[in-house]
């Protein structure tokens, strides 16, 4: 049905169902919900409207939108002010004293939450869902006359709107805006409006109202936002931007009794303003023209308008409509002798059926003016904007007869569009009930129209679909199939046994499919051996952890944890098992566990040091309980006395640990301690920390050489170590008459060369060579060059008759000076050589 | 001078990509703190960022002022800080004194941890601890691989040695999987997977669990690198302990090589100012010489030197343009290799090892500094040493040398390094000695080291013979339990036990000392053992070698035995038709707790020789000292 007035162009209507709901009561008794993007209805017959009835208890009933039933229960909860569906298709049911009760599609109790307590007192009077992009949202009129509003119910945070100020009564009429992403609410009362934020609330007025206003009767703002109509007690519509900024167009409609809806109607990025307005017995569309159209009301005395992205859903107790808008691309094509391409090709393809000639002239016609690539492409615009199945075949076919005609014309968009349709139809279809338009199926992305089936549980449509799209398992056929598993667990008539299996048979290793949510759904259902029982299906280990230990399955949980490599993981566990067990036990889980206890253990080591006692200590693990208590004895303590109580400690420990040798050396040090205690007291200076050889030189260099000796003696420092120090210490003090002394005191046993080395360091020649004539004969060369004598040097290498020894000589012979010793070498090698 | 490659030497992969993503990555983490703030590094990623984003580009993202994490208060008066950190706990408590701070004098800032590479539970436990979970944001900056040259990846983590290999945390295994999971949706699949080690082992097997959740990634792209092969460090520690002779290595021994670039003191630049130098395949000079054996170093700079020298000259003698067009195209470089040039020249002086003094003679003052800063000790005694203990005669020379070595407190870091490197090819010390060994190194550098000690046991790099039988007994029963990965019942005792390095049996079946008929040619090497003066080729290397030609573990069951590995070695190879010739000449080594530059020199070699390309991925470059120092426990 084509609706056309002499300027003003809105739309068609067409019959999306006949419904055949068996409805028990009047649509105009009930509280009624229908979600937009073809979404479902829920019913709820009013009994609190009239007084009297109270003792019976109303149904609440959800139906498809092509009025298939969903969902029939008894409502044994409080007064209900108002229902909306969510975004999620879920029914939010707002209460009069504030609870908001929400059920799932099908009738399933999800949960309820509350408005607050000031909502609690005052009660609710009125209450409206509204969607924003970030959820659906709940605003909410006390009997106080204040607003208290939530913009996302899955992340509820109230807030509670400003006092209007001297606000007497209810407002006439009152609706939510979405601007900047906040919402605010427009509010009339009498000729006033007002506009709430979360900050304060502000008087504004309409651009361009006409006088006369007394009281706005209804409101409506567009389903994106951005528009506003009002209608006023003189019949008087304005009509413009959600900002209040400027107006569009106004239209008097002459009839004064206030609209029970009114729905704004148009598509998006449209230039066309139209808004559909619903009274009892009259359904009328006004826009920017001077005259409207009425619609006679046939049967449909008692319907209900649902806004939609494009248009507006009508639906009565016997049949259900879409009104929308004509897109650009039908319009052209079916506006009355229309001359446009889409036109023509949709004319010639008819004759070239009928085998008529006049295709040909049609075709040339479009050719001639170039416009046959424009002409495809509107009949596959037109195609998809088309609701029955055999106008969208009749403008396909002649879309891909034009295309036969065309070079190079890219083939997806007509493919895309063919699969768009098949799917589209499928939707649609009678027993599914989705009565989506091509535009808000786009809008919808086929991700959510997938989601909405499995909702439905209608998994093998949307398994068709994910197949017949070939989309990627993950996201598809594997996501749908998890679904259907997670609702499986619920059936609980059927053996824990016997859904694993099944569940199991279907998915099998699907990518993308993971066995650990669908257990997670079966432990919520109070199925925890069912849950265990799918989690062994889990491949990955780490997924299974998160649930194991809600089920306070810990243990079995580091062990995963462990298995899966993941630290993070382990460590989580561990703190959940810290909590859970008492110390003993958690210790005695370490133990088993080598991993977790090492990583435990280096956490420990930072930020918990008693607990790592605590640890080497359960495991009588007395070596590493020594090392802790050394650590200590330099790191923690900072009083000698407790240094070597430290130390002492560790000595024990160690000798339990039967380690001799570090118990040993740690008395050593305990005595080491105390004696450089007893220096710093008598000879001032800084002992504490010197290891023993340092101690020792640092009393050599201080002169005190018996101290020096009597330490060496107690810690039985051996003789080459103490030769070595001494030497070291004397030369640095330049002393060469102790040095001396010293090496004449028995023969050393270290040998004569490291003295030449130490002298020759200091610079010091002539100490030197006295040494040098004491080296050994094996270092003597070596010595000898050390102090510069080459001549002799060459001397003993050729007594040694030793070949490297010469070569030696022969490379620190430099120039002319040792000439002569060069050649003597060379004779000698050669007389060597010789023989 | 400098081999060549082989003409069909294959293109090595473009790395710098790996930068841009990191750069990127940064970027758009700064962002999200949108506004002026100070950035709070930590010392040990400094250089690391440096590579990737200087301060100009900091600070285009509006970032004011740097400060190093260190323990102080920080002077910051931004109401915006930003700390980027290593997942330490330490750091943690250093960010929760400053918030806490603020909160006593009653300051709010916004506060954003950024953890490299990942973030551990633990810090943000910390955090929680602390009371200040709720005051700070975190983020993961996921840069884990850094391409510090056009062959070589750092993951610069140098804790991963102690951590794992001593403290058995397994943390950054899974840092680990996440690179090679980033290389291979990088370069494509690696078709041929090897690997050795517990650590190898663990983070194959978490990569592959990476690459399997993200199935189809991967899929059907082209392999650029043919071969993967994962090493870990303890599969051969001696390489890794002995002193390097390679240009590159020796200045990464002497100087210490710090994220591709050293600094040299004012004793090498003979200025007073210290000059920070880049090593790379970019610098042409450095690029010839750096895998070069050091005796041939000198001859080859004092020729490039002589040419300098003419190409100076070249000056006189020219006209006017021709001078201009001299200095403004030649000079500069021409001055630039010259500063290097004779900067490397010092660098070799360091060490007291030439035979012809008449180089030396020419800076002997500033040689001397060195000198007595790096060694007490003869060099060339010392490399002596090294090769009989490689070689396994005279040992109780050697033993007598490490006393003397510890006796004269030469170097606390080399004497404890000798001691592990006799340890390791004798199969541990015998009693006596290790007792009397440890006695002398607490007398002479202090008591804290009988930690030290504890800490080498456990790591099996210095430990004690055990008696004959009992330990071979014990030792198969308890390889058998570690392998089991569920029968986790082993105390550190008895894993350590297990660690016998079985160093000579291994030397002998894998040939790994060169039998030398006269003089090696140390200019025209033979083989890898070139990196060691030509008395010991690098085990690790050896392995890598063995592996690829037979392309499987196939027939090294014995060494995969002594290495006690008997079931951590591992092949995985999948059916890939689609890799070309090219990229199956190329191979990614991973070494696990760090590779030496002698080792990329000796693998460098290998490649030439077969035409093969290898790139290195470590968890840290790492040298003797480095390794040391992981163990040792030092007074704070």
């Amino acid at each position: 049905m084509r609706l056309t007035s002499a300027r003003l162009c809105v739309g068609r209507k067409y019959e999306l169902y006949s419904m055949d709901w068996d409805l028990q009561e009047e649509l105009r008794d009930c509280l009624v919900a229908a979600a937009s993007y073809g979404g479902p209805i829920a019913l709820l017959r009013n009994p609190w409207k009239k007084e009297k009835a109270a003792s019976i208890r109303p149904v609440l009933e959800i139906y498809s939108a092509s009025g298939m039933p969903l969902a029939s229960m008894l409502w044994k909860s409080g007064p209900v002010v108002s229902l909306g569906w969510s975004a999620e298709e879920e029914l939010l049911c707002v209460q009069e004293d504030g609870v908001v009760l929400v059920y799932g599609l099908h009738g399933d109790f999800r949960r309820h939450f509350s408005m607050g307590n000031e909502v609690l007192q005052n009660r609710v009077l009125d209450a409206r869902i509204f969607h924003t992009e970030f959820g659906s949202g709940v605003a909410i009129l006390t009997g106080a006359h204040r607003f208290t509003l939530s913009a996302n119910v899955g992340d509820l945070k109230l807030r509670r709107m400003p006092e209007v100020p001297g606000l007497q009564s209810a407002p006439s009429c009152w609706t939510t805006l979405c601007q900047d992403r906040v919402a605010h609410v427009l509010l009339a009362v009498g000729p006033d409006l007002y506009l709430l934020d979360h900050a304060a609330c502000s008087a504004v007025t309409l651009p361009g109202l006409a006088p006369g206003v007394s009281s706005f009767l209804q409101m409506a703002v567009s389903f994106t936002y951005r528009h506003l109509a009002l209608f006023t007690d003189t019949g008087y519509i304005w009509m413009g931007t959600a900002s209040l900024k400027e107006k569009l167009c106004e239209f008097n409609c002459n009839i004064r009794a206030p609209p029970k809806q009114m729905v704004w109607c148009s598509r998006p990025r449209s230039k066309e303003r139209a808004v559909v307005v619903a009274w009892e017995r009259r359904l009328m569309v006004v826009g920017d023209a001077p005259e409207s159209i009425q619609y006679p009301w046939r049967a449909a005395k008692d319907s209900y308008l649902v806004p939609e992205l494009d248009g507006v859903r009508i639906f009565s107790r016997s049949t259900h409509e879409f009104l929308h808008e004509v897109p650009v691309a039908s319009e052209e094509i079916f506006k009355i002798a229309s001359m446009a391409p889409g036109a023509l090709l949709l004319e010639a393809q008819k004759e070239y059926e009928k085998e008529s000639q006049k295709a040909d002239e049609y075709l040339r016609e479009i050719q001639e003016l170039g416009q046959l690539t424009q002409a495809v492409q509107q009949c596959i615009e037109a195609a998809g904007h088309e609701h029955w199945p055999d106008m969208q075949k009749s403008l396909l076919r002649a879309a891909s007869f034009g295309k036969c005609f065309l070079d190079r014309f890219p083939p997806d968009s007509f493919v895309r569009m063919c699969q768009d349709l098949r799917v589209l139809n499928a939707v649609r279809d009678y027993h599914i009930g989705i009565p989506l338009t091509y535009s808000q199926y786009k809008q919808l992305t086929i991700q959510v129209l997938l989601d909405r089936l499995v909702l439905r549980r209608l998994y093998p449509l949307a398994i068709q679909i994910c197949e017949y799209l070939r989309l990627p398992e993950v996201q598809g056929v594997s996501r749908i199939l998890a679904h259907w598993a997670c609702y499986k667990v619920q059936q609980k008539d059927v053996s824990d046994e016997d859904v694993a299996r099944a569940i199991n048979q279907k998915l099998g290793d699907t990518p993308g499919v993971s066995y650990s949510d669908i257990a997670a759904r079966a432990y919520g259902c109070g199925r925890t051996e069912l849950a265990i029982k799918l989690l062994e299906y889990e491949p990955r280990s780490g997924e299974q952890v998160p649930l194991l230990l809600k089920m306070k399955r810990s243990k079995l949980a580091l062990s995963k944890a462990i298995e899966s490599g993941d630290t993070d993981l382990v460590f989580t566990v561990l703190l959940h098992l810290k909590n859970e067990l008492n110390r003993g036990d958690f210790f005695m889980t370490l133990r088993n566990q080598p991993m977790a206890l090492s990583l435990y253990r280096q956490f420990c080591k930072h930020q918990e040091l008693e607990t790592l006692k605590d640890l080497y200590n359960q495991d009588d693990n007395h070596q590493e309980l020594g090392s802790f208590h050394i650590r200590a004895s330099y790191a923690a303590e900072e009083r000698i006395e407790g240094r070597v109580a430290a130390l002492q400690t560790a000595a024990d420990a160690f000798y339990k640990a039967k380690n001799e040798f570090a118990a040993k050396a740690t008395e050593d040090q305990m005595r080491l301690l105390r004696l450089q205690r007893r220096l710093e007291d008598e000879l001032g200076g800084q002992f504490l920390d010197l290891s023993l050889h340092d101690t020792v030189t640092t009393l050599i260099l201080g002169g005190q050489n018996k101290r020096a000796e009597q330490l060496a003696r107690d810690f039985r420092i051996p003789d080459k170590r103490l030769w070595w120090l001494k030497l070291t210490a004397l030369a640095h003090l330049e002393d060469w008459e102790e040095l001396e002394k010293f090496s004449k005191s028995k023969k050393s046993p270290i040998g004569y060369l490291p003295f030449v080395e130490i002298c020759m360091k200091q610079h010091n020649k002539y100490e030197a060579k006295k040494y040098a004539s004491r080296v050994g004969p094996e270092q003597k060369v070596k010595a000898l060059l050390l102090v510069g004598d080459v001549a002799q040097a060459a001397d003993v290498a050729i007594e040694h008759r030793n070949e490297a020894e010469m070569s030696l000589v022969l490379s620190h012979c430099t120039g002319a000076t040792d000439g002569a010793t060069a050649d003597k070498i060379q004779r000698a090698r050669a007389q060597a050589q010789k023989k | 001078m400098a081999f060549p490659h082989r003409p069909d030497a294959p293109e090595l992969p473009d790395f710098s990509m790996l930068k841009r993503l990191a750069r990127d990555q940064l970027i758009y983490l700064l962002e999200q703190l949108p506004g002026k703030k100070d950035l709070f590094i930590e010392a040990d990623l400094m250089s690391p960022l440096d590579r990737i984003a200087n301060v100009s580009i900091l600070k285009q993202h509006e970032v004011d002022k740097l400060y190093k994490v260190e323990n102080k208060p920080a002077l910051s008066s931004s109401e915006q800080l930003c700390f980027l950190v290593r997942p330490r706990i330490k750091n943690m408590r250093y960010i929760a004194s400053l918030v806490n701070a603020d909160k006593l004098a009653g300051r709010t800032r916004k506060y954003k941890v950024i953890f490299s590479p990942q973030k551990f539970y633990a810090c943000e436990m910390v955090l929680e601890e602390e009371g200040i979970y709720g005051d700070v944001s975190c983020d993961e900056w996921a840069f884990s691989l850094l391409p510090l040259d056009v062959d070589l990846l750092s993951m610069e983590l140098p804790e991963f040695f102690r951590d794992y290999f001593l403290e058995g945390d397994q943390r950054w295994i899974n840092t680990v999987a996440q690179a090679l999971h980033l290389l291979s949706t990088l370069y494509g699949p690696f078709p041929y997977c090897y690997g050795i080690g517990r650590c190898a082992k663990m983070s194959h097997e978490l990569w592959r669990n990476l690459e399997e959740e993200e199935d189809g990634e991967t899929k059907g792209r082209r392999p650029e690198i043919g071969h993967i092969f994962l090493l870990d460090r303890d599969m051969d520690f001696v390489t890794a302990l002995c002193s390097q002779v390679v240009y590159e290595g020796l200045v990464d021994d002497t100087f210490r090589i710090k994220c591709g670039s050293v600094d040299f003191g004012p004793e090498v630049t003979s200025s007073d100012k210290s000059l920070k130098v880049l090593l790379n395949a970019e610098d042409k000079v450095f690029n010839e010489i750096r895998n070069e054996h050091f005796s041939n170093v000198f001859g080859f700079l004092s020729q490039k030197a002589r040419n300098l020298q003419a190409q100076y000259d070249r000056r006189r003698g020219m006209d006017i343009k021709q001078m201009k067009n001299f200095v403004s195209q030649e000079l500069k470089g021409l001055k630039q290799e010259h500063r290097l040039l004779s900067l490397r020249r010092f660098q070799l002086e360091g060490r007291d090892y030439v035979s012809s003094p008449s180089i030396l003679s020419a800076d002997i003052g500033a040689c001397e500094s060195i000198m007595k800063k790096k060694t007490k000790q003869d060099f060339q005694e010392l490399i002596k040493t090294e090769h009989a203990l490689l070689e396994g005669f005279n040992i109780r020379e050697s033993t007598n040398y490490i006393e003397e070595h510890i006796d004269r407190q030469v170097s606390p870091i080399e004497s404890l390094r000798l001691m592990c490197l006799l340890s390791i090819t004798e199969n541990g010390l015998i009693p006596k000695d290790y007792r009397s060994l440890k006695t002398q190194y607490l007398q002479s550098y202090g008591p804290e080291h009988l930690l030290t000690f504890s800490n080498l046991r456990r790591a099996g790099l210095l430990t004690e013979q055990a008696p004959g039988d009992t330990l071979t007994a014990v030792e198969s029963k308890v390889s058998k339990l570690v392998t089991d990965k569920a029968a986790g019942k082993i105390t550190d005792a008895f894993s350590s036990l297990a660690k016998r390095s079985n160093f000579r049996a291994i030397s002998k079946k894998l040939n790994l000392i060169p039998r030398v008929d006269g003089e090696y040619d140390l200019k025209v090497p033979r083989d890898m053992a070139y990196v060691f003066s030509g008395a010991y080729v690098p085990l690790s290397c050896r392995i890598i070698e063995q592996v690829l030609e037979r392309r499987s573990w196939q027939g090294l069951d014995e060494v995969v035995r002594l290495l006690n590995c008997s079931e951590l070695a591992f092949t995985d190879m999948t059916k890939e038709d689609k890799a070309s010739s090219e990229s199956l000449r190329l191979i990614l080594v991973v070494f696990l707790g760090g590779c030496t530059f002698s080792e990329i020199s000796a693998l460098r070699f290998l490649g030439r020789e077969k035409g093969y390309r290898f790139i290195f991925l470590t968890t840290a470059v790492t040298n003797s000292a480095r390794l040391m120092e992981a163990m040792s426990e030092v007074k704070a």
